[in-house]
């Protein structure tokens, strides 16, 4: 286990717009569709089209980076008790069975909030993109962490 | 299953129900992501972190549940073109799940908005958002 880490200062949180995940590719293979369809219960299709679940499953396992090394480059660590916030897909197009897409994507906000009940806490958001062979983009996800900060 | 060709505004979903969420799905999930997070196999975590004595359900697959019940509806999953949703809370082995919606807007060019949500035990919300889906 990590330790919680520091709160960063505004300056520290706003700079993390802009920054670039390094990106990476995901294949979705036939044998991640059907495990996933059994674990959804969802149908076993034969036209070839994944869940579209797959596009947030290609989006963050493409990214680049782990959910800790995510967690660490936002100034906190698993210990803050970091959460989901929103979790925003777009199917542009249906991902492909047997298809291998690219990901890349970048940090688009990052906002810091105070609750009389939840104490202060930042909000960061991303966006990936995840892109066919062909070049065009199949799908586009925008996701948020919520980041409970500790006094210092 | 198709979809209703004229949805209206108000218009319910059909709703789908998961009788029980399986701990040894969550356990295959957790290999798939290469989620680490041992909340979702192993109670002994759960119990030390005091949010019960059940795995904890990965939140992606709560969204697949509302993305099925979407798909059932409008003749496919492939239908759906964007959703946004917000998670509210946990679920866990051997919740029973409720996923629904309504109907918000229905446009010319066979666009239908619906609001769509997840509830454990027909009363507690676990997500709620936005679904827009193309129908034609």
């Amino acid at each position: 286990m990590t330790s919680a880490t520091q709160t960063p200062t505004i300056e520290e949180l706003e700079s993390l717009v802009g920054r670039q995940f390094p990106g990476g590719t995901y294949a979705v293979d036939p044998w991640r569709v059907w495990l996933t369809n059994d674990v959804l219960g969802s149908p076993q299709r034969t036209d070839g089209i994944a869940h579209p679940m797959f596009c947030y499953y290609a989006a963050m396992a493409g990214l680049g980076i782990s959910i800790d090394e995510m967690f660490t480059l936002c100034y906190a660590s698993a210990d803050d008790g970091p959460m989901f916030g929103e979790c925003d897909i777009q199917q542009l197009r249906p991902l492909e069975v047997g298809a291998t897409y690219t990901v890349k994507g970048e940090i688009t906000s990052a906002i810091r909030k105070d609750g009389a009940r939840t104490g202060t806490f930042d909000i960061v958001a991303f966006q990936l993109e995840v892109v066919a062979p062909d070049g065009e983009v199949s799908s586009v996800v925008s996701n948020s962490f919520i980041f409970p900060r500790r006094p210092k | 299953m198709s979809a209703n060709p004229i949805p209206s505004v108000g218009d319910e979903l059909p709703r789908l129900v998961i009788e029980s969420v399986d701990a040894e799905k969550m356990k295959t999930m957790a290999a798939l992501l290469a989620d680490s997070n041992p909340i979702h196999w192993d109670v002994d975590t759960v119990r030390e972190l005091g949010m019960g004595d059940q795995p904890v359900n990965q939140g992606p697959n709560n969204l697949g549940y509302v993305m099925n019940m979407l798909g059932d509806w409008a003749g496919g999953a492939e239908r759906i073109q964007k959703i946004r949703v917000r998670f509210l809370d946990n679920v866990f082995a051997g919740d029973w799940l409720e996923a629904g919606g309504s109907v918000t807007a229905v446009g010319d060019d066979g666009n239908v908005e619906c609001d769509v949500w997840l509830a454990r035990d027909g009363t507690h919300p676990v997500l709620a958002g936005t679904a827009t889906l193309l129908l034609s």
